[in-house]
C-alpha cells in the first residue's frame, strides 16, 4: 500500500495522545510518584488532546473531498473509521470535562467516574483505528488482532513516554513511571516482533490463480490493459524491497524500543536525567512513525494478483 | 428538466435528456471494416456512438475504436485549413503558411493542367486506406496518368491476387467463412483484419455451435487466444504447411471427386513438351477452348462444357502427338513427393508431423463425414438442376502473416487448393463469395498498357490504370522493356502487380527509376513513417534534391489529411479533409464491397456535424479539380461542369447505363435495386434507411455462385461479370506459365531481356503453388540475424491514426519487442531491459516483454505505435515518441544488394506485394545508460491554426445538463 | 433482483471494446465526466470502469492466453459498501447494484482498499470515489428502445462474451449460462459474493479422423483410378 504521511502522523500523533491521556488519568487517581498538581495535570491533558486535534485534522488532509468529511460520522453501525471519528469527537467534550473536574475540584468520585470513562473512550478509539485496518480481508497483512493490538500498545508507549517526561519536569518520584513504561513499551516490542513473524509466515492467502480462477496450471500476466500508471497501480502497487523492509524492521526496534529502554535506565539512575526523558520520548515517536511507514508499505493488496502477483 | 430516476436510497441518478438529442445513423470510418453506427448527438456534440443492429457488417456491435471515435472528431491533431511550405524554408522543417482554398486550388489546377497538357504520367496519385479507389481510379483515368494505385500494395494484394488467380474470389474482402453452418475454422495469420467485427462475431458463432478453431500463427493474442488448437509456425512456412497437408489428402484419398470434375481444372489437360514454346499451356481446341479427355467418349473435349465426364487422371496423346496430362495428375505427382511429407517440412515449419497429418484428417473427416445438406433447389450453368446445396462445413481465412512475405502469394495458392481439393468453397459452412464476387479468373480488366494513350496529352486512359494481366502483352512496359508505371507494377521485375507496389514510389521518384515526376499527390497514407519500409530514409528521400538544379527529386508534393501526421511534414501543400462524421462518403460496390455472403451491400457517410474549421472532403475537391481540367466524364459537352458537387456525382454518375456508385434505390423513384437509372433522391432514401443498402439472395442465389445460373445471370445483368458463364477454378494458373515461359525464353511474345528478371519468373511463376525461402532470407545471415521479426496490429488501433485518441492511448503509449520467455531467460534477458534488435538494413532501440506465446525463433510488436514527436497533436515527452519504436525503421524496401543485379524491390516477385514479416533481426542487451528508444527525430513543429488547448486533466462530457 | 454481469473468458478476444464503450457511456453518464491525466502527455491515464487484463496460462508450446476484463462485481457481501463512513457507498436493496453517491463520497479511498477487485477509482478533479454503475442510467431509461436497456459493454461487446441480467432469476439466461457452463465468482475465498460470473475457457472439441483406406496410403500416380463423373 501506498503510505500516506497525513495518514502516519494522524496515527501517531493521536496515538500518543490517546495514551497519554489516559496514563495521565491513572496517575491522577493514584497520584503516582507523589502526584501531578492541577496546573501540571491540566497542562499534560491540554497537550494529549492538541496532539489528538493535530492528528485528527491531518488525516483530513488525505481527504479528495473534504467538504464531506462531516458526513464521516453516518455509517457507525459498520464502518470502523466512522466508529473512530465518532468515538474521537465525543471523547474530546468529556475530556474537557474531566480537565475542568479537576479545575474546579469537583468531588473525587464525579472527577473519578468522567476520567474513568474518558480513558476508556480513549482506548476504544485507539482500538477502532487499528480495526479501521484490522477490518480489511483484502490485506493479509493487517487482517489480524494483531493490529488493533500494536496500535494500543504503540499508542500507549509514547504516551507513558511523554508522560514519564512530565514526571521528571515535575520531579516527582520517576520510579513508578519508569516501570509503568518499562511495562508499555517492551509489551509493545513483544507485540510488533510477533507481528512481524506472524506477517512473515506463509499461509493460505489468494494467488493469482484464485484471483482469476485458472487454476489448471501456472498464470502470468501479458498485460496490464494500461501502458501507464492506474489509481490502483498508484494507491497499491507500492513494492517495498525485502532488504529495506528488514533495516526498517530494526530502526523500529533500535530506535522504538531499544533506545527508550536504555533511557529508562539512565533515568532510574538518575532521576532527574531530562535530556534522557526527551530522547526516549523522540525515539519512540520516530520508531512509531517508522513503524507505521512500514505497517503501510508492507501490506500488499491482493488487487495486485490482478497485475501479476503470484500471491499476496 | 432532465428526468431522474427516483432512487432506493435517493441518491440522484440523471437519466439521459432525450429531448435535447438527436440520433442520426451513418458508417464508422475508425477502421476499414466499415460498420454501421448508430450516433447520438446532444446539440451539435457527440454524446454515444453505438454499434447500428441492422446493419449487416456489425448487426449491433462495435469494436474500441469505433467507441472512440468521439475522442478522434475532438482530437487536437485536426489540420484546421489549407497550408503551404513557407517559401524560404526547407521540405521536411515542418514551416508552414495558411492559404486559402481558393488559393491552393489555383496553385494545383495550373499545375496539373501543365502537367496533363505536357506527360501526364509526371502525375503520381496514390491513396492509403480510403474507401473510394472507384472514385480516385476513375480521376486518374481520366487525368490520363498511369501513376495511380491505393495501398493494396503493401497491404495485402497476395491475398487479393491469389484468390483472383485461383477461385475467383478471395481473402481479404472478397470473401467471408460462413459461421452460421462452419464446423471447422482455420485462421491463417490473422490478428485482427478489416473484417474486425464480423470475425468476432463469428468466432463466437463458432465456438458456440461446439466447432473447431484451429490458428496458425508464431503469437498467440486476440483471436487465436480463443482458438482450441495453436500452431505456432516459424514465419514465412504456411506454404510448406499447406502443401504438407495436401500430401496428406492426397495419401488418404481424401478428396472431392465430384467437385474437382465439375468446378475445377483439374481435369484439364496440361501440354508436355519441355523445351518447347507450348510446354505447360493447356491443350486448346480451335476456339481456344481447353480440352479435357471424356472418359465416356474417349474423346476430347471442350473443358467448359457441361454433358462431359473428364479423366481426373491421366496421360494422354494429342491429335498433334503432343503429351498432355491432367492437371490432377501433375499436381498427385508433386504433392505426393516425399519432399512434402510432414515428417520432411515438420522440422522446417515448426509443426509437429503429427498435427500436420492429424489437422489434415480432422478437415477431410469434417468436409466429407459431417457434411451439411440444406434442401434448396438450384441450377448450374450448365443446366442441371440440383435438389439441395451440400456444403463441407471447413472454412479458412487468411491475411497478412500469408500475405506479407514474398512468397505470400503461393502460399495463399496452397491455402485455396486445400478449399478446392475438398470441395469447401461458396456452399454452407466454408468459405463464401461476398459480392460482386466471384469474378472470371482472373478477372476480365487490363491495365492501360497502350503507351501512345498514356503519353497522348489531355487525354484519359482507354483502361484503367490497374488490372490482371494474362499474359506478357499485357505488361505496362515500352517495347524496351522498361517500366511504364512510377511504381514498376506489371514490369518484368513484378508482372502481375494488380494493385500496384505504393511503398516503391517516393524510391522510385527520387532515384528517377524508371523516370522523374513532377508532382506526387498521398491520399490518406502517413508514408513518411508507418505505411514505407525504411522511413528514416524515406525521409531523406523526400528532403532529397538534384545536385544540379537545386530542385527536389519529388518537385511538388501534394498530402491530403485530415490530421498531423509524419506525412503532412513534408508536404509542399496540404489540404485538410473532414472527419468521417462530417462529410459525404460512399462505400460501393464498384469498390471494396461491405456485402456479405448472404446479401449485396453498400453505404454511404452523410455529414452529421457542422465542421468547426476550414476543411473540405477530399471527395468534393476531386471531383472540383476534375471539373475544372474538364475531365471528360466530369464535363458537358458545351464544356461546362457536369456535376455540382460530390453528392450529386455520386447519384448520377453511371459507369454503365444503371449502374453507379450506389445500388441502392436507383430508378427514377426509387424502386430498383443494384440497377436502374440514377435516383435524384437516392441520398435521402439511405438516410432514411440507416445508410446502408441490402440486397438479400434468395436461398437459390446463395452458393456455388462461381457456377449458379439464376446467381450468374443477375450477377451479369447487374454488371458484376460480364457474361453468365461458368467461372472455373484454377488449380493450375495457366496464366503464370505464359510468363514462365517468357523467362525461359520459349513464349512467342514480349520476353524479358534481363537475365535477373528471367531467373525470376522461371523460378517463382510456377503454374501450380509452390514454397521458396522468401527473397529477402535467401540473402541475409541467418547465423547472424537469427530472429524472424513481425508485427501484428492491436485491436483498439488503427495503425499510425489513433494515438491521437485520448482514451486509446492510455491502453497502448508504448510498444515493447516480445519475445519467447523461455528464449529471453536463456539470453539473459528480462521484462522492460532495453535492447537494440538490428537487421541488415539498420538497427534501432526498444524495450523488452516476454511472453509464452510466441514461437521460440521470433519477435514481434505492435504495429505503427512509434511516433515521431510533435506529431499527432500529442506533446513531445509523449511516450509513444520516447519509448514506442517502429520497427519499419529495420525495413529495407530493397532486397540486399547482389553482385551484377540492379536494386530489386523486396516484394513478392509475382504480385509486388510488400514483404513486411521476411524480415530477420539480431538482438542484444543495451548498456545501462542507454535506455529511451532509438532513432530519435526532430518535433514536428506546431502547425499554423493548431490553437487547440491540451489541458493536463481533461474531463469530456458531452451533456448540456445536469453538468455538476 | 440480483443484477449483474456474466463473462465469458472462452470468446474474449481481449478487444477493449467494452471498456471504451463504458468510459464512453460513462463520461457523460450519471457519475460523469471520468477524468483523463495527461491525456495528450507522457504518461496518460484516467478513470475507467472496465479494464481489460491479459493473461498467460501454462507455458510454451502447451500456453493458453486468456482475456480476462473486470469491472464491479456488485457483490453480495460488499464490504466496500460497510467501511464506507459517510454512507456515500451504498447496495440498492431492490436489484443489487452498488453504487456511489457522488454527492456523499468525502475521497477517502477506504472503499477501494475493501474491494479486492480493483473496481472503484478515485476521480481526482472531482475527489469522489467511481466506478461501475452497471449502466443504471440506461438499464432504467424507459426512453431507450427495450433492446438497448442494457449495459453499453454488453452491448458493445463484439464476441457476445458478456451477458446482463438478474441472477435471482434461476431461468435468466445469466443464471442458465453460468448453471451449464460451470460459471465461477472471482475469489470466493474473501466470500464478498461477488454477483458477476466468469465461464472458464471449453476443452477443445475432439474430432473423429477416419483410418487410412483400405489398400493403404497412396504414395504414387499409378494408385489412382478415375471414375465416371458427369458434369
Ligand atoms: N484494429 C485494427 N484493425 C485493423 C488494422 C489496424 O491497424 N488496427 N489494419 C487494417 C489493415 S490495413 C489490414 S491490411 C488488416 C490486416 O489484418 P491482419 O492480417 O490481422 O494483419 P496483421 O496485424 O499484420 O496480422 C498478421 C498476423 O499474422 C501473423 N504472422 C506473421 N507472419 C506469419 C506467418 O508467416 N505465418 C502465419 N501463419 N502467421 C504469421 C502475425 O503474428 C499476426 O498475427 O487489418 C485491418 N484491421
Ligand atoms: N511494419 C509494418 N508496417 C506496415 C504494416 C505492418 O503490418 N507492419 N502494415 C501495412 C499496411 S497493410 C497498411 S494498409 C499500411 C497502413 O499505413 P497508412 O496507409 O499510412 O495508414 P495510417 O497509418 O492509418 O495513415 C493513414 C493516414 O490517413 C490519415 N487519415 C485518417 N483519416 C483520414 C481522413 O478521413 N481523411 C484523410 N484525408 N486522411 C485521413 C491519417 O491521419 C494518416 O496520416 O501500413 C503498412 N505498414
Ligand atoms: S471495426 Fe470498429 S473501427 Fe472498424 S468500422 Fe467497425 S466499429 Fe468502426
Ligand atoms: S468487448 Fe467482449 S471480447 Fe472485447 S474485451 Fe470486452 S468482453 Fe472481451
Ligand atoms: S467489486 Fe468491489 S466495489 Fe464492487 S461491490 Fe464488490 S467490493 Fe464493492
Ligand atoms: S471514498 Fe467515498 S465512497 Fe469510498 S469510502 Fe470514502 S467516502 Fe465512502
Ligand atoms: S455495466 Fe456499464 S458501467 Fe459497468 S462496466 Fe459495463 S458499461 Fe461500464
Ligand atoms: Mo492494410
Amino acid at each position: 500500500m501506498h503510505p500516506a504521511l497525513s495518514v502516519i502522523f494522524f496515527t501517531v500523533a493521536s496515538g500518543a495522545g490517546f495514551g497519554l491521556f489516559s496514563l495521565l488519568y491513572i496517575a491522577d487517581v493514584f497520584s503516582l510518584g507523589g502526584g501531578f498538581n492541577r496546573e501540571q495535570l491540566i497542562i499534560g491533558g491540554l497537550m494529549a488532546m492538541a496532539l489528538i486535534v493535530m492528528g485528527l485534522l491531518s488525516s483530513t488532509l488525505h481527504l479528495a473531498n473534504p467538504k464531506n468529511a462531516w458526513r464521516a460520522f453516518n455509517r457507525f453501525r459498520t464502518s470502523w473509521l466512522s466508529r473512530e471519528g465518532v468515538f474521537a469527537v465525543i471523547f474530546m467534550p468529556l475530556a474537557l470535562a474531566y480537565l475542568l473536574c479537576i479545575w474546579f475540584d469537583a468531588p473525587a468520585i464525579l472527577r473519578i467516574g468522567v476520567g474513568f470513562i474518558v480513558a476508556v473512550l480513549a482506548w476504544i478509539t485507539v482500538f477502532s483505528t487499528g480495526m479501521i485496518y484490522a477490518c480489511l480481508k483484502t490485506i493479509r497483512q493487517w487482517h489480524t488482532p494483531l493490529v488493533p493490538a500494536n496500535y494500543l500498545a504503540l499508542g500507549y508507549a509514547s504516551g507513558s513516554l511523554l508522560l514519564l517526561l512530565g514526571a521528571v519536569v515535575a520531579k516527582l518520584d520517576t520510579v513508578p513511571y519508569l516501570a509503568m513504561s518499562a511495562l508499555i513499551v517492551s509489551v509493545a516490542a513483544v507485540l510488533k516482533a510477533i507481528y512481524y513473524f506472524w506477517i512473515g509466515s506463509p499461509s493460505v492467502t489468494p494467488t493469482i490463480n484464485t484471483a482469476t480462477g485458472l487454476t489448471r496450471a501456472g498464470v502470468k500476466i501479458l498485460d496490464t490493459g494500461h501502458t501507464h500508471g492506474t489509481f490502483l497501480t498508484q494507491e497499491f502497487g507500492f513494492q517495498l524491497a525485502r532488504k529495506r523492509a528488514g533495516i526498517l524492521r530494526l530502526a523500529v526496534f533500535v530506535v522504538g524500543f531499544g533506545v527508550p529502554g536504555l533511557m529508562l535506565i539512565s533515568i532510574f539512575r538518575q532521576p532527574d536525567a531530562l535530556w534522557a526523558a526527551a530522547v526516549a520520548l523522540f525515539a519512540v515517536m520516530l520508531g512509531a512513525a517508522i513503524e507505521r511507514w512500514l505497517f503501510f508499505a508492507e501490506a500488499r493488496h491482493v488487487v495486485n494478483l490482478y497485475h501479476g502477483a503470484q500471491r499476496c | 428538466m432532465p428526468l431522474v430516476l427516483k432512487d432506493g436510497m435517493n441518491a440522484r441518478i440523471d437519466i439521459e435528456n432525450h429531448d435535447q438529442q438527436e440520433i442520426k445513423f451513418t458508417t464508422c470510418y475508425m477502421c476499414a471494416c466499415r460498420c454501421g453506427i448508430k450516433v447520438t448527438l446532444e446539440d451539435n456534440k457527440v454524446r454515444f456512438i453505438q454499434g447500428n443492429r441492422n446493419h449487416p457488417t456489425n448487426q449491433g456491435v462495435l469494436c474500441a475504436k469505433g467507441s472512440a471515435g468521439i475522442m478522434k472528431q475532438y482530437s487536437t491533431a485536426k489540420l484546421t485549413q489549407p497550408l503551404m511550405r513557407k517559401p524560404g524554408t526547407e521540405r521536411g522543417e515542418g514551416i508552414y503558411e495558411p492559404v486559402s482554398w481558393e488559393q491552393a486550388l489555383d496553385v494545383l489546377t495550373d499545375r496539373l493542367a501543365d502537367i496533363r497538357a505536357t506527360d501526364p504520367s509526371k502525375l503520381a496519385f496514390f491513396t492509403g486506406r480510403d474507401q473510394m479507389q472507384a472514385l480516385t481510379g476513375l480521376w486518374a483515368q481520366q487525368f490520363g496518368t498511369p501513376n495511380w494505385a491505393a495501398h493494396g500494395g503493401f497491404c495485402s494484394v497476395n491475398m487479393a491476387a491469389a484468390g483472383l488467380y485461383s477461385i475467383g474470389f478471395s481473402f481479404w474482402e472478397f470473401g467471408a467463412p460462413d459461421w452460421d453452418y462452419a464446423k471447422y475454422f482455420i485462421l491463417w495469420g490473422v490478428a485482427e483484419d478489416h473484417s474486425s467485427n464480423p470475425i468476432k462475431i463469428g468466432l463466437e458463432k463458432l465456438k458456440r455451435h461446439g466447432g473447431k478453431f484451429v490458428t496458425v500463427n508464431p503469437v498467440r493474442t486476440g483471436y487465436s487466444a480463443i482458438a482450441d488448437e495453436w500452431l505456432p509456425i516459424k514465419p514465412g512456412m504456411d506454404g510448406l504447411l499447406a502443401m504438407s497437408m495436401v500430401h496428406v489428402l492426397l495419401q488418404h484419398e481424401k478428396f472431392d471427386y465430384e467437385f474437382l470434375v465439375r468446378y475445377t481444372n483439374a481435369s484439364w489437360l496440361v501440354i508436355q513438351s519441355p523445351g518447347q514454346p507450348g510446354d505447360g499451356l493447356f491443350l486448346r481446341d480451335e476456339n481456344d477452348h481447353p480440352l479435357i479427355w471424356d472418359i465416356s467418349k474417349e474423346i476430347f473435349k471442350n473443358g467448359l462444357d457441361g454433358d462431359i465426364s473428364p479423366a481426373l487422371f491421366g496421360e494422354y496423346v494429342a491429335p498433334d502427338g503432343r503429351r498432355v496430362k491432367t492437371v490432377m495428375s501433375l499436381m498427385v505427382e508433386r504433392y505426393l513427393d516425399p519432399r512434402y511429407a510432414p515428417e520432411n517440412v515438420a522440422l522446417e515449419c515448426g509443426v509437429s508431423a503429427e498435427t500436420i497429418t492429424r489437422i489434415a484428417l480432422e478437415m477431410a473427416h469434417i468436409a466429407f463425414k459431417e457434411t451439411v445438406e440444406l434442401p434448396i433447389e438450384w441450377t448450374d450453368v450448365w443446366g442441371r438442376k440440383h435438389d439441395k446445396v451440400v456444403g463441407r462445413p471447413v472454412a479458412m481465412y487468411a491475411m497478412r502473416g500469408i500475405a506479407a512475405h514474398s512468397n505470400g502469394f503461393h502460399a495463399c495458392r496452397a491455402i485455396h487448393m486445400i478449399q478446392m481439393l475438398l470441395g469447401a468453397l461458396d456452399s454452407p459452412g466454408n468459405f463464401r463469395a461476398r459480392a460482386p464476387y466471384p469474378k472470371p479468373i482472373p478477372p476480365h480488366q487490363l491495365p492501360e498498357n497502350n503507351i501512345d494513350i498514356i503519353n497522348a496529352p489531355n487525354t484519359p486512359l482507354s483502361r484503367p490504370p490497374l488490372g490482371f494481366p494474362t499474359r506478357p502483352e499485357d505488361l505496362v512496359i515500352d517495347e524496351f522493356g522498361n517500366p511504364l508505371r512510377i511504381d514498376k507494377a506489371y514490369s518484368w521485375e513484378v508482372p502481375i502487380a494488380s494493385h500496384g507496389l505504393m511503398h516503391m514510389v517516393i524510391t522510385n521518384a527520387t532515384n528517377h527509376d524508371p523516370y522523374g515526376i513532377d508532382t506526387l499527390i498521398l491520399f490518406m497514407a502517413n508514408m513518411a513513417w508507418n505505411s514505407s519500409m525504411n522511413t528514416a530514409n524515406v525521409q531523406d528521400m523526400l528532403r532529397a534534391k538534384d545536385p544540379e538544379f537545386g530542385e527536389y527529386k519529388i518537385p511538388f508534393l501534394v498530402v491530403i489529411d485530415a490530421f498531423h501526421s509524419e506525412m503532412t511534414n513534408f508536404a509542399d501543400l496540404i489540404l485538410p479533409d473532414t472527419t468521417y462524421l462530417e462529410r459525404h462518403d460512399c462505400i460501393s460496390l464498384l469498390d471494396r464491397p461491405i456485402s456479405e455472403p448472404d446479401s449485396a451491400a453498400d453505404a454511404i457517410r452523410y455529414p452529421l456535424l457542422r465542421p468547426e474549421r476550414d476543411v473540405r472532403p477530399w471527395q468534393e475537391v476531386m471531383v472540383e479539380l476534375a471539373s475544372r481540367l474538364k475531365f471528360p466524364a466530369f464535363t458537358k459537352p458545351d464544356g461546362t461542369r457536369k456535376f455540382k458537387d460530390y453528392p450529386d456525382f455520386i447519384v448520377n454518375y453511371e459507369r454503365s447505363p444503371g449502374v453507379g456508385f450506389l445500388a441502392g434505390w436507383r430508378g427514377k423513384d426509387g424502386e430498383k435495386s443494384l440497377k436502374g437509372e440514377p435516383n435524384p433522391k437516392q441520398w435521402e432514401k439511405y438516410i432514411e434507411n440507416e445508410s446502408f443498402f441490402a440486397h438479400h439472395w434468395p436461398d437459390n442465389q446463395k452458393y456455388m455462385r462461381f457456377a449458379n445460373k439464376e446467381y450468374l445471370d443477375v450477377a451479369a445483368d447487374v454488371g458484376f461479370i460480364g457474361k453468365p458463364e461458368p467461372i472455373i477454378m484454377q488449380f493450375y494458373s495457366e496464366p503464370l506459365q505464359k510468363f514462365r515461359l517468357a523467362g525461359q525464353g520459349l513464349y512467342n511474345g514480349p520476353q524479358p531481356k534481363n537475365p535477373v528478371d528471367r531467373e525470376r519468373l522461371v523460378k517463382y511463376f510456377d503454374p501450380l503453388p509452390m514454397w521458396y525461402e522468401p527473397l529477402e532470407q535467401q540473402r541475409v545471415d541467418k547465423e547472424k540475424y537469427p530472429f524472424f521479426a513481425l508485427t501484428q496490429r492491436p485491436m483498439f488501433m488503427y495503425h499510425s491514426w489513433d494515438s491521437q485518441n485520448v482514451w486509446l492511448r492510455q491502453i497502448l503509449a508504448q510498444n515493447y519487442m516480445y519475445m519467447n520467455a523461455r528464449k529471453a531467460r536463456d539470453m539473459g534477458l528480462a521484462d522492460f531491459d532495453w535492447i537494440w534488435v538490428e537487421s541488415h538494413n539498420g538497427k534501432l532501440r526498444c524495450q523488452l516483454k516476454t511472453m509464452e506465446g510466441c514461437q521460440e525463433d521470433t519477435v514481434w510488436t505492435w504495429n505503427a505505435i512509434g511516433k515521431q514527436k510533435g506529431a499527432w497533436g500529442l506533446k513531445d515527452n509523449a511516450s509513444e515518441a520516447t519509448k514506442g519504436f517502429l520497427l519499419n525503421h529495420l525495413i529495407s524496401e530493397l532486397l540486399p544488394e547482389k553482385m551484377g543485379e540492379r536494386r530489386i524491390t523486396n516484394s513478392d516477385p509475382v504480385t509486388g506485394q510488400a514483404a513486411w514479416f521476411d524480415l530477420r533481426v539480431r538482438i542484444w542487451k543495451a548498456e545501462p545508460g542507454e535506455i529511451g528508444s532509438w532513432p530519435q527525430f526532430d518535433a514536428l513543429k506546431k502547425l499554423p491554426g493548431d490553437n487547440y488547448e491540451r489541458p493536463d486533466v481533461l474531463r469530456f462530457d458531452a451533456r448540456t445538463h445536469s453538468k455538476k | 433482483m440480483r443484477l449483474g454481469l456474466v463473462i465469458d473468458l472462452d470468446v474474449c478476444v481481449g478487444c477493449h471494446a467494452c471498456a471504451i464503450a463504458c468510459k464512453e457511456w460513462n463520461a457523460s453518464g450519471t457519475i460523469g465526466p471520468l477524468s483523463d491525466y495527461e491525456p495528450y502527455g507522457a504518461e496518460p491515464s484516467g478513470v475507467w470502469f472496465n479494464r481489460i487484463r491479459h493473461y498467460e496460462m501454462d507455458e510454451y508450446p502447451n500456453n493458453k492466453t486468456i482475456n480476462f476484463p473486470m469491472s464491479c462485481m456488485h457483490c453480495e457481501d460488499a464490504a466496500c459498501v460497510s467501511v464506507c463512513p459517510t454512507g456515500a457507498s451504498y447496495k440498492r436493496p431492490e436489484d443489487g447494484i452498488v453504487l456511489i453517491d457522488q454527492d456523499k463520497c468525502m475521497g477517502c479511498n477506504y472503499c477501494s482498499w475493501a474491494c479486492p477487485y480493483g473496481a472503484r477509482e478515485l476521480d481526482r478533479s472531482s475527489g469522489t470515489m467511481k466506478k461501475c454503475t452497471l449502466c443504471v442510467d440506461r438499464i432504467y431509461d424507459q426512453k431507450l428502445p427495450i433492446e438497448e436497456r442494457q449495459p453499453a459493454c454488453v452491448l458493445s461487446c463484439p464476441a457476445h462474451a458478456r451477458m446482463f441480467g438478474d441472477f435471482d432469476d434461476p431461468d435468466s439466461a445469466v443464471s442458465r449460462t453460468v448453471r451449464e457452463r460451470d460459471g465461477y465468482p472471482l475469489m470466493p475465498e474473501l466470500n464478498y459474493q461477488p454477483t458477476n460470473q466468469y465461464l472458464p475457457p471449453r476443452q477443445k472439441p475432439v474430432i473423429h479422423v477416419d483410418a487410412a483406406p483400405k489398400g493403404g496410403l497412396k504414395e504414387s500416380i499409378k494408385q489412382f483410378a478415375n471414375r465416371l463423373v458427369r458434369r
